[in-house]
This record gives structure tokens, C-alpha cells and sequence, in this order.
């Protein structure tokens, strides 16, 4: 019997895993049951109950795959989709990548050499990846799916609080609260256990979901527990500086806190004297009476008012926008005017995503930083790394591009003509992606790790198979910074290795300075002391502690320190040690509706299916439940386009088009619909979304463009 | 290039800091006559109301360093032949000189009134006359409002809001130039049910002064309302004189091209209040903002002046106790192919409608009904986007939508009871059978309740129904026993 975490999502369902009994069902398999755990309080969702069904999937990858190229293929690159796969040894696959990295590196340069990464990695391997990137590849391009997902949190809550840990606090503190706002999540379906803390906020009628969508989640705020405000997509700027006016103007603030510890006030204060009430609700359809209701309601949930406190919570709804940092920051700057963060009682935070989402982007896989969320341009950071790593501190390259930037340079003039993959299914997962198939298929050369044949790893040249999560040790940190100890359950099958043996194997055959471990406690031991001192730091967790059952949140400095599982308490780690509010403008959309294109489209996610679906979608009873994309619709749209009931619609952008079928629900505004982008081929929705980027933080604006629709056979 | 504005209102404001952030090489003096920064001109009778403090009206400082807002320097003359402005404090030069003057409260024409405005009457057109107005409420127990346009209802509302006994005078009704007669009159309604003492029907004659001071004000009718407070929404007149003075072209306002350029200098524009395109002067700070905009990116790229196309008016009344919202075209200003629903419960103080023309929404009016107002607004003037039947627009959009059955009993089969693992009503019946008699081996069997935790309470309503209606469970039972559609094996 195994204790370990759920393989998928941020909130890492506590699971025992058990060999099976004498059911003829299980027996010689496994059996995943939750146990007890703060974040999930023993539950468990579907996508976690059936998770020992990855660990069968029929066409697990289990001897290193190369591409045979077709006859007559088309010039440009030679990575595509043309041809099949051979069977090869890890050696021949091992020593042909590194001779191709090589002649690539000294004919371009070594930048001609691009990695990218995943934020489902354990924290050990994204640690080695980001070391591997600029040690053995010497190349600055580097980063990751986490760009997608968490960095306008990370930019924001780094520029106001000084630090991004998504969640500053433990999640059991909701449970107290008066008040949850929920900005853009829809937790219902995407960590189904995590709506238990809500029920505190629920039954003294205090949760807000601000959402174009009536999703599972705003609909826990019906009878009487709280208030769903269904705004226009793309406003959710508009209506955080709405909230922040009401409190300024009705003198709702915590003017205490503010004086002791937040600079900026007066900027701020003045940038949402533009945004009154009444023009706030022409913007985003939210009526004046709610907003000046909800900011009411807030601010009584307040320490500073006698509350029991208020939480406030943004997702990517809220974040996926070309203005998503600005976003996170008014509703930093909301929750600073009502004294919350750092408040016994309250605070802001993001609601990470991905499984190591929170891990995934403190060791040194994003384009800009190293280990411990240090900084790759500080020179001290950089000397404190090299140190570690046994190198000159100018052996470590520079920043690389934000993903975006990335993949639309990859096989361009100029561009990475090569490209590492780990844990991530970028085709799918990328804005535009029609776009960033043609740039993976101009590559020379493609590598991608996985277990099974992701839609990117049939582009590859090279599929090396690798162990997935009950086969690993390892460590995760979970939406709280609290790290995790992910175990091994069961042993990989024959012939597949760990990415931290291909690091390994690679960095020899490249003559790479430095160690390469392939043990887990041994690269996470080298991990601490490279993020010791950092923003990130993890000196003081230890296997040893996290196995004795310790609740470890970073920052931890020393193996005596208890951990931080609340931040702010006394002050911010920016310079002042104040936190900054900072006076930010609303511009909505990147793409702006018109005649061709007038309805919005917005993406999400659904219950059974997680991320690019490469693993869910291989899980038969998820599958069986939503085995294709669907377009949710309103009944005034879907009269309006002739729909009869389930017929396949056609949604396009100026980019791309998609067909999957009609869902008629009232819970969608009549001027936008949405799909879930868990899906591939004609139900790719990445294939119509926008991949204009936040300024600040290179996040794509996948949560709004301007589409079309049609009924597919009209 | 030196830019010079004059006037620091919102629209020289807006245009000052879109310059400055389009474009860091050009060096913009804005000249204010207040000695104000500049603030929300917008937001004075929320100011009167107490729902927002001075602090709160102050607009953001243009980011540039090279944007300087001079607060108190009053433009005393444009001397276009040197191109520069002159003020008490000094010459500006400019390249380019845009006036944004704005406007000036008008003040009527009757006895009481001429000159300089006796102590108790002001306008509300300044921060420093909200703050009289204000700090007169402090000993003022009656106050008349002269004028019902949006300022004077807001205003009107705002004292009522400060517990100020309150006639508003409206010569030709509430709200007449943005609404319809009939559903001005159900504001109107709404405006009494706050305690406004409303008047129609009648204009004033004079204003009543004795000692320098306001002490009432004498109607047409006859009437005289006793009164040390007097507040003048009248309407307001574009600023021209400075224009005029400098031998510009000037009508109702500063005439403009559509390039907001005017007619006889190219070096000088005007926009907000005191411009006067072809397509007239609108008064109203959105257009005026447009404005703004577009001629800062105009100026900052070297490229031609594109306006929106602002489609009809806007009006939504910030006024305490009031909802009022008007946009685009209404019932009187529609054409005969256009097709205007209306909903009226005047007993509720409610009147929604709406106009639509061809396959668009172009006009909105909703009096009592914010929630509809918020949401038709975003749906205005946007092609494709309306429903076949325009009503249903109306229908269906207030309150809750249809709740699906939560009882054990009457929920369909098919109904999903477990969202987290995806269990219906129809699985725990199934397993039920199959002998998971208890919560505990339902969710054993089923995973129900395993996930969230949120079906608990449903499942265990289920357990007490089929315990009820199949209280000893056998593999015989199932068939016709219950009244739901389970498919029967």
C-alpha cells in the first residue's frame, strides 16, 4: 500500500494505492482509493478514481520510437506527420538526438536548441530540465506550458506582493471565511473536492462566481448562498476596478491596513475614479445595484469590519487575457484596500491548475528564471546556481522568449531548429495551434517525452517513453506551496526510463560540466540548496520530514524551520516591505467583435477530462462521458442559427475553425459559447482561440475571441 | 511638437494622458482654471449625494513626465499669430493647440437671476459648487432643483438622499428630451415615491432675493416655493469665448471639421463640450472621450482622426434611488419599420423597452429594472446578436431560471446526482438492487458522495425514498414498482 497524490490537477487529491485483490477485475493490478488530506478532505473525483487506468492504457509507449521518413516528403523541416515509427534502442535513439543537437548547435548556435516544459513535471525533473536546458544544451530557450496557465498570476502577485505563491495561505482557511469570490474558476469541474472549503462562505450566503458561464460552480451560489455575476466576456478588469470604486467612494476600505502597510493608494484610487458604477454596468452587463451589493458584502466580510474575513480567488477565466496581469492586479489592489492579505482572516490568491503547476515554476523551467524563483538576469542569482551546479557563472545563458514567442519562432530564420518536449501536449495546448503545428513541423528535429502518442508526439522525430506517476518518486507542490510527496507504487514497464535518465544519458553524450543524478532525493537534495535564499526556498524540506508527515509549506529555509503556511502575516518581501498597489487600465479584448465574427467564444474545462486530454481521454469511463468537444449555446443564439437540438456547429476565427456538437443551456450568455479544449482534431478549439499575449506576462488570450457560427451542414 | 490644452476637464484630461502615453516625444501642457486637479465632473452629484468623497473624483496623473497639468492656470488669451496661450502666469507656446473648454451652466433667464448668482443658488458644474451645495444642505431643510434633466434629477435625488425636502421643478416634465411621455412618467413616479416633490407644468417667473439671498422661488402659476436653497440644472452652454476672442469660427460651439480641426486655423482643435462637429455639439463625456482618443492617436501617428460612430444618445442616471437608462433610439424616434416592444408595470415603477431594427438592438429604455438595463446594454447596436422575436429579450431575463427538480421522488432517472463521479439518480437505484442497501455502500458501489461531498444529503433523500417505496429490496421488485422511468432490466 502506497500513499501518494492524484496524477492530475493542482489540488493533488491525497490516494493510497493498493496492488488488487482477488476481484478478477483488479487482480495483478492496482486499486486508488483518496485517504484523508487537508485539500481534498478525503474525496476524490472521477478523473482521480479512475487514474489507475493510466497505468494500462493500451498503447503505452514503451521502447523509444523514431520517425521513418516518408518517400517524397515535402521540403523544410523533417519533423510531420509523414510516415510512421520504427522501434529503436534507447542508445541508438540516445546517441542520433545528441549528434543532431550537436551539428545543430555548432552550425546555428546552441539557442538553435529550444526545450519545453510542463507544469505536470515533479519538481525534480522540471529542476533538471531548466539545469539541462542551460548546462548541456547551453541554450536560453527555454520554457514552459505553465505560461499558459499561471504566469499573469505569477507577474501580477510578484509585482504587488513581492512573491507568487498561488495560494499564500492553506486552503482549509476558506472554510471560515464570510465571503469567496471567485474571479474566473469554475473549481466544481476542475478540482471537484475543493468545493468543500466553499461551504462555509455558501451557508452565511457569501460566495460571488463571477463567470460569463452559469457553471457547476456559479450554480453553488443558488438559493440564497451567494451571487453569480454572469459579466460580458473580457470585462473582468472593468468589473474588479467596479468593486475597488464602490469601496473607495462608499469609504468601505481598511484605511488603517493602508496606511500601515500598502503604498500606491492614491495612483490606484484615481485609476478607478473613471469607473463608476453605472458605466461599469453598460461594460460588463453587471448591474450597479449588484456591484455596490457585492462590494458591501466584502467589505462587512472584512477583518477590519468585524468579518470573519473574505477571500479573493481568481482562475484563468479571469487571467487568459491579453490584460490578464493588470486583471489580477485590481483584484490585488480590491483585496488590499479591504485589508485582507496577510489578514488572520482573508487574503488573495490564484487557484493554480496544473498538478506541479505551483513547483513547476520555481526551479528554472520559465524562459526568464532559475532555481528557487530566482531571477536568471541577477547576477547573485546567477552565482548562488552556478555554485551549485559546479559552474562559471557566465556558462549560464540568458533569458530565453516567453512560449508563445517560442513556438512561433521554432524553424523560423533564426529560430530553434530543434525542440525538446516534457510533459506537455503543446499542440493541443497552444493558442493558434494550427500555427504551431506548421512551426513543429518545420523543426529539424523533434524530441518529445511521454507515455503514450500524444497528438505532439506523433509529430516528433523521436518519441522517448518514459514513467508517468505511480511509477516515480518525486515531489510536487500542490495550489498551497506545500510540497508533496509523490511515491512509487508500481514498477515502470520494461524498457521505460525516467526523464531524469534521459538528462543524464544526454548530458554525457553532449559533455555536459556538472552532476546528473538520476535519483529523485538526490536531485531534489541539489534542488534545496539551489533555491536556498531564493523567493522559492526549499532548504528545509527534506524527504525525511515531508515522509514523517510533516505539513511543509516554502518558503523553509533550514531543516528546524517549520515552514510558511501563511505569508504576510507581518510584512511583504519587496523592497519597502510594503505591498504595492498598482494603478492599471482597462482594455479589453485583443480582438474586438464585428460583423463576421460576433459572438465571443470562451474556453474551459469539463469534469472528466484534464488539460490536453492525453491522458484522460485514454480512460474509458472519462471518455465514455465526454468522448467529444461540445459547444455550449444559448437557446436565443441556437434559434437564431437554426439549430434543432444536438447538430454539429462550426465555430470560426480568423485563425482557424472547429465543428463539434451543439449543447442548447440557458446558462451561457446569448452573445458568447463555449468549449472545453480538452479535445484534438476537428474539436481542437485552440485551433480558433487568439495568441496575443499579456505584455507583462506572455500569457495567451485564450479565455476571449471573436467568432463565428454556423450549423455545420447549412 | 508642444501640444497646449485648454481646459483640464475630463475630455482635456483624457486627451492629455492618451497623448502623453501614444507619444513620449511630445511635451503637453494642460492649463485648468480650477484650482483643482483634474477630476470626474461626472460623479459631483454623487459628490452632494455622499456616496463618493472629493479624493474619489480625482483622475488618474497622466503617466508622462513630459505631460504637465497646470491646476489654476486660467487662459487669459490665444494669440494665434505667435501661437501661444496667455495666462496670468506666463505664455505657453504650442505647435498644436487643442481647446477643451468645455461648458457653462446655464443660467435662466428671470428676475433673481441676472449677474452674479445670489448667495443660496448654484449650479452644478464645479467641485466647488457641489461643495456648496453641500455645505448649504447642512442648514437648508427645503431645497428646489430648477430643471429635471439627468443633472437636475441626480441633484435632486442626491439632497433628498441627505434628508433635504426636495421640489424639483420640471417645466416640461421629468427626464422629457431622453424619455418618452409615458414612460417619463413612470420615472417621475419612481422620483415621488422618494419624497422629490415634483412640478409640471409650470416655468419660473422669477427667483425670489432678499438681502443678497435667495428665499424662494416664485412659479408661473403662481405659486411661490419658500426656500433658502436654490439648485439651476438648466442645461449648459459650450465655452467660446476664449475662440471667438482669438477669431475663430464659432456658432454653438467652436466649429470643427470631422477631423476635429478647426475651420479657419489648422493648428487648433477642439473636442468635448465646446466642439461643434457636423454632426453638432453633444454635451455627454463618452463622445467627448472618443474624441479625445482619437485625436491623440491621431497627432501621436501622423494619421487621419477616425471616430467612432457613437449611435444615438446614452443616458444612465446615477441618482440615488433611481434607475433610469436610455440608449439609442426609443418609441418617438423610431421608424415605422422598426419594431419597439415594450414592457410596462407602472405599478411596480417599471417601464422596459426596447427597439429593434432588422436583426440589431438599437435602442434601450429601462426606468426601475437595472438588472435588464445591464444586460441590454451589452447587447446594443450589435449585428446578428438578436433574437428572432425581439421579446425574448424580455422574457425569461429576470429572476432565476427554471430549477430542476431536487427532490429523490420526482427527479428523472437520468438526472445526475453525483457530479464529481458522474453517478445519476438511475446508477444508485441500479445498485440499490444489486443490494447497496445503505449511503455507505451506495457510494462504495456507485463512488457517489466520494467526491465533493455535495450529493451527500441528495443520496441519503434517495436511500429514504426507495427504503419507503422498497423497503426489503429483491432482485423480483424493481419492475412498474416506482413511478420514475428507470429503465427496467
Amino acid at each position: 500500500m502506497t500513499d501518494t497524490h492524484c496524477p492530475y490537477c493542482a489540488l493533488q487529491c491525497a490516494q493510497t494505492i493498493t496492488p488488487g485483490g482477488d476481484d478478477d477485475a483488479v487482480a495483478g493490478q492496482v486499486v486508488v482509493e483518496p485517504r484523508a488530506f487537508p485539500t481534498n478532505a478525503g474525496g476524490m473525483c472521477q478523473k482521480g478514481w479512475t487514474s489507475a487506468e493510466l497505468l494500462r492504457v493500451p498503447d503505452r509507449i514503451t521502447t523509444p520510437l523514431r520517425r521513418v521518413p516518408s518517400t517524397g516528403s515535402g521540403s523544410g523541416g523533417s519533423s510531420g506527420s509523414g510516415g510512421g515509427f520504427e522501434e529503436v534502442s534507447w542508445d541508438v535513439a540516445l546517441d542520433d538526438i545528441a549528434a543532431r543537437v550537436r551539428a545543430i548547435g555548432e552550425q546555428d548556435g546552441a539557442d538553435a536548441v529550444a526545450v519545453f516544459g510542463g507544469g505536470g513535471l515533479t519538481n525534480e525533473k522540471a529542476y533538471q530540465l531548466g539545469k539541462f536546458a542551460r548546462l548541456a544544451l547551453r541554450t536560453r530557450n527555454i520554457d514552459y506550458n505553465g505560461r499558459f496557465c499561471m504566469s499573469s498570476a505569477a507577474a501580477a502577485a510578484n509585482r504587488s506582493l513581492g512573491v507568487d505563491r498561488g495560494l499564500p495561505f492553506p486552503l482549509t482557511d476558506l472554510a471560515d471565511a464570510d465571503a469567496v469570490v471567485l474571479f474566473g474558476s469554475n473549481l466544481a469541474d476542475t478540482m471537484p473536492p475543493a468545493v468543500q472549503h466553499l461551504g462555509g462562505a455558501r451557508e452565511r450566503g457569501g460566495l460571488v462566481v463571477i463567470d460569463p458561464r452559469r457553471s457547476a460552480t456559479a450554480r453553488l451560489t443558488d438559493e440564497g448562498a451567494g451571487e453569480h455575476l454572469q459579466l460580458v466576456p473580457g470585462t473582468d478588469l472593468v468589473l474588479a476596478l467596479g468593486l475597488l470604486h464602490v469601496v473607495l467612494a462608499e469609504g468601505l476600505a481598511d484605511a488603517d491596513y493602508l496606511a500601515a502597510r500598502v503604498d500606491g493608494l492614491d495612483d490606484v484610487r484615481r485609476s478607478v475614479a473613471e469607473w463608476w458604477p453605472e458605466r461599469v454596468a453598460a461594460t460588463t452587463g453587471v448591474p450597479e445595484t449588484q456591484l455596490r451589493r457585492i462590494a458591501r458584502m466584502l467589505s462587512a466580510a472584512s477583518p477590519h469590519r468585524g468579518g470573519r474575513g473574505a477571500f479573493l480567488l481568481t482562475g484563468r477565466g479571469s487571467e487568459q487575457h491579453a490584460d490578464g496581469t493588470d486583471t489580477v492586479t485590481a483584484v490585488i489592489n480590491l483585496a488590499l484596500a479591504l485589508g485582507l492579505v496577510g489578514a488572520e482572516r482573508g487574503g488573495y490568491g490564484a487557484i493554480t491548475g496544473q498538478g506541479n503547476g505551483q513547483g513547476g515554476r520555481e526551479h528554472g523551467q520559465k524562459a526568464d528564471q532559475l532555481p528557487g524563483y530566482r531571477m536568471i538576469t541577477d547576477p547573485a542569482a546567477r552565482e548562488h546556481v552556478a555554485a551549485v551546479w559546479g559552474v562559471d557563472p557566465g556558462t549560464i545563458p540568458g533569458p530565453g522568449v516567453p512560449a508563445v514567442e517560442l513556438l512561433t519562432s521554432l524553424g523560423q530564420p533564426g529560430g530553434p531548429r530543434a525542440l525538446f518536449v516534457h510533459g506537455s501536449n503543446v499542440l493541443v495546448s497552444s493558442p493558434d495551434a494550427q500555427v504551431v503545428r506548421r512551426r513543429l513541423e518545420a523543426l529539424d528535429l523533434l524530441v518529445v517525452c511521454d507515455f503514450v502518442p500524444s497528438e505532439t508526439a506523433l509529430l516528433a522525430d523521436y518519441i522517448l517513453p518514459v514513467t508517468q506517476w505511480a511509477e516515480e518518486e518525486g515531489t510536487m507542490t500542490g495550489l498551497e506551496g506545500r510540497v508533496l510527496r509523490r511515491r512509487r507504487a508500481v514498477e515502470p514497464p520494461a524498457g521505460v526510463r525516467s526523464e531524469l535518465e534521459v538528462f543524464a544519458e544526454l548530458a554525457a553524450r553532449l559533455d555536459a560540466p556538472g552532476t546528473w543524478s538520476v535519483e529523485p532525493r538526490e536531485v531534489y537534495d541539489e534542488l534545496r540548496r539551489a533555491s536556498a535564499g531564493g523567493r522559492a526556498d526549499y532548504a528545509g524540506i527534506s524527504y525525511d520530514r515531508l515522509d514523517a508527515g510533516e505539513a511543509l509549506y516554502w518558503p523553509c529555509p533550514d531543516e528546524q524551520h517549520p515552514g510558511t503556511p501563511r505569508l504576510f502575516a507581518d510584512t511583504f518581501p519587496t523592497p519597502s516591505g510594503r505591498a504595492r498597489m498598482v494603478a492599471v487600465r482597462a482594455v479589453g479584448p485583443d480582438e474586438p467583435l464585428r460583423a463576421e465574427a460576433p459572438v465571443w467564444l470562451v474556453t474551459g474545462r469539463v469534469l472528466q477530462h484534464y488539460q490536453s486530454g492525453a491522458q484522460t481521454r485514454r480512460v474509458a469511463k472519462l471518455n465514455d462521458s465526454a468522448p467529444r468537444a461540445h459547444v455550449e449555446i444559448n437557446p436565443v443564439l441556437a434559434a437564431r442559427i437554426g439549430l434543432e437540438g444536438i447538430d454539429d456547429v462550426r465555430i470560426t476565427s480568423k485563425r482557424g475553425s472547429i465543428v463539434a456538437q451543439a449543447r442548447i443551456s440557458a446558462d451561457i450568455r446569448p452573445d458568447t459559447v463555449f468549449v472545453p479544449f480538452h479535445f484534438a482534431d476537428e474539436g481542437m478549439v485552440n485551433a480558433v482561440t487568439n495568441a496575443a499575449t499579456d505584455p507583462v506576462s506572455g500569457m495567451p488570450e485564450f479565455k476571449v475571441c471573436a467568432v463565428q457560427i454556423r450549423r455545420e451542414d447549412a | 511638437m508642444k501640444v497646449v490644452v485648454v481646459g483640464a476637464g475630463m475630455v482635456g484630461h483624457r486627451f492629455a494622458d492618451e497623448l502623453g502615453r501614444l507619444a513620449p516625444h511630445v511635451d503637453v501642457d494642460v492649463l485648468g482654471d480650477e484650482s483643482y486637479e483634474p477630476y470626474n465632473r461626472v460623479m459631483l452629484t454623487e459628490l452632494v449625494a455622499g456616496r463618493i468623497d472629493l479624493a474619489g473624483l480625482s483622475l488618474p496623473t497622466p503617466d508622462s513626465g513630459r505631460v504637465r497639468v497646470r491646476a489654476g492656470a486660467t487662459a487669459l488669451e490665444i494669440d494665434r499669430t505667435r501661437r501661444t496661450v496667455v495666462t496670468a502666469d506666463g505664455d505657453f507656446d504650442y505647435d498644436v493647440l487643442v481647446l477643451a473648454t468645455g461648458a457653462r451652466a446655464r443660467v435662466i433667464d428671470v428676475p433673481g437671476l441676472g449677474g452674479t448668482l445670489p448667495r443660496g443658488a448654484h449650479v452644478v458644474r464645479r467641485v466647488d459648487d457641489a461643495r456648496d451645495i453641500t455645505a448649504a444642505t447642512l442648514n437648508a431643510s427645503t431645497a428646489v432643483v430648477i430643471g429635471a434633466g439627468p443633472l437636475g434629477v441626480e441633484a435632486a435625488c442626491a439632497l433628498r438622499h441627505r434628508g433635504v425636502a426636495v421640489t424639483l421643478v420640471a417645466p416640461t416634465g421629468l427626464l422629457a428630451r431622453d424619455l418618452d411621455a409615458v414612460v417619463a412618467s413612470v420615472a417621475r413616479d419612481q422620483a415621488t415615491s422618494l419624497g422629490i416633490d415634483v412640478v409640471t407644468g409650470t416655468g419660473v417667473a422669477s427667483v425670489g432675493v432678499r438681502d443678497g439671498r435667495v428665499d424662494g422661488v416664485h412659479l408661473d402659476d403662481g405659486r411661490t416655493l419658500a426656500t433658502g436653497l436654490v439648485v439651476l440644472a438648466c442645461g449648459s452652454v459650450p465655452d467660446t469665448t476664449l475662440a471667438a476672442a482669438a477669431g475663430l469660427e464659432t456658432n454653438l460651439g467652436v466649429v470643427v471639421g470631422d477631423d476635429l480641426r478647426c475651420t479657419v486655423d489648422p493648428a487648433v482643435f477642439a473636442i468635448g463640450d465646446c466642439a461643434e462637429t457636423p454632426a453638432g455639439v453633444s454635451g455627454l463625456v463618452a463622445p467627448g472621450w472618443a474624441q479625445a482618443r482619437a485625436l491623440a492617436r491621431s497627432l501621436a501617428r501622423d494619421e487621419p482622426v477616425e471616430l467612432p460612430t457613437i449611435a444615438g444618445s446614452a443616458m444612465r442616471l446615477k441618482a440615488v434611488g433611481m434607475s433610469v437608462v436610455t440608449m439609442g433610439v426609443r418609441s418617438s424616434t423610431a421608424l415605422p419599420t422598426d419594431r419597439v416592444v415594450s414592457l410596462a408595470d407602472h405599478g411596480a415603477r417599471r417601464h422596459v423597452e426596447l427597439v429593434a431594427r432588422g436583426d440589431t438592438l438599437v435602442g434601450v429604455t429601462c426606468v426601475g429594472s437595472p438588472e435588464l438595463a445591464a444586460h441590454l446594454s451589452t447587447q446594443l447596436d450589435r449585428p446578428g446578436m438578436l433574437p428572432a422575436d425581439p421579446m425574448q429579450l424580455l422574457m425569461g431575463a429576470s429572476g432565476p431560471g427554471a430549477v430542476e427538480s431536487a427532490s429523490p421522488t420526482t427527479m428523472p432517472a437520468a438526472t445526475t446526482v453525483c457530479r464529481c463521479n458522474g453517478v445519476t439518480k438511475g446508477d444508485l437505484v441500479h445498485a440499490w438492487d444489486a443490494g447497496c442497501t445503505t449511503v455507505e455502500a451506495l457510494a462504495g458501489s456507485t463512488l457517489a458522495t466520494t467526491g465533493c461531498g455535495g450529493c451527500t444529503k441528495l443520496v441519503c433523500g434517495i436511500v429514504d425514498w426507495l427504503q419507503a417505496t422498497d423497503p426489503a429490496p429483491s432482485s423480483q421488485t424493481t419492475s412498474g414498482v416506482r413511478e420514475t422511468n428507470v429503465p427496467t432490466r
